[in-house]
């Protein structure tokens, strides 16, 4: 188990560098938006009905709810737009780390999945703030786009934040 | 006769009528009662806008969420709790005693907002 950790960890340090990588389009973008909610809204529908933390519980279900309602705002636009979703290295590196972070989960239970979940949360929401900043506002050439960038950005503050806050209350 | 006896009705009802209408704006004044005001806070961007909003006992709050987000907007105190504000909708609450309401977002608790109530 330690070894997967520490290969699920190396992989998280890694994804970062892909999320720096060469400009993206409209089309990349499109598809980076809608694979990272579907990666959270997966890990927080494993999590809502794995966990018998209340607290944890509540977070997965705002995660499932929240990154479902971006998705869905998400698709309506490209689709309004005509732009199609194209797959790129970002996209497949935060499916592959999600896939990753899920078969892993599904190892653990009781206060290790707990701390597992959330740790990946917080994670995850500083990297997918990181791209949001650096990557997708700054390439979305679209306006409509990287507007709803702008939008939906503040919501993952405050998840980042309430990922932190769980983190601290499940101790290390 | 029947005509004079609707007139006089009439004159009664009208200075009836007027004599409230004189007098309701005197007692208001004189109590010092002013018309309440709607005041409207935007939630859109997982943020309160404005943040800060002065209001006098008496006075309607409308949050409008104008986000794509499932927002609330819950008083520390428990003076009001709007439970979950679906995106699109809105909420209301009318302002029962004065003080300072800070309130937030439970879902999103970087949502702050607040209401000082005079």
């Amino acid at each position: 188990m330690k070894l997967s950790t520490a290969a699920l960890a190396l992989a998280l340090l890694a994804a970062p560098a892909a999320l720096r990588a060469a400009a993206v389009n409209d089309a990349q973008i499109a598809s980076i938006v809608v694979t990272a909610n579907q990666v959270d809204v997966d890990a927080g529908k494993l999590a809502a009905s794995t966990t018998r933390n209340a607290e944890v519980k509540k977070f997965a279900e705002l995660m499932v709810s929240d990154h479902t309602a971006v998705n869905k705002s998400a698709v309506e636009l490209v689709t309004k737009l005509g732009v199609t979703p194209e797959d790129n290295p970002t996209s497949q590196s935060l499916k592959k780390d999600g896939d990753l972070n899920i078969t892993h989960l599904h190892t653990l239970h009781g206060a290790a999945f707990d701390r597992a979940y959330v740790d990946r949360e917080v994670a995850y929401h500083q990297q997918v703030l990181d791209a949001v900043d650096k990557v997708l506002i700054p390439g979305a050439s679209n306006a409509e786009l990287k507007a709803l960038l702008v939008k939906v950005r503040p919501a993952f503050v405050a998840h980042l934040e309430h990922a932190k806050a769980l983190q601290s209350s499940l101790g290390k | 006769m029947s005509a004079t006896v609707t007139r006089r009705i009439a004159v009664c009802l009208g200075l009836v009528a007027g004599a409230f209408a004189l007098a309701l704006p005197l007692f208001a004044a004189a109590k010092g009662e002013r018309q309440p005001v709607v005041h409207t806070v935007v939630i859109d961007a997982s943020s309160f806008a404005p943040k800060f909003m002065r209001a006098k006992v008496g006075d309607r709050i409308v949050w409008v969420n104008k986000d794509l987000l499932v927002h609330t907007a819950t008083a520390k105190r428990g003076a009001f709790d709007s439970k979950e504000i679906a995106a699109g909708k809105s909420w209301s609450y009318t302002v029962t005693a004065a003080g300072q309401l800070d309130y937030r977002c439970t879902l999103h608790p970087t949502m702050k907002g607040s209401l000082l109530v005079q």
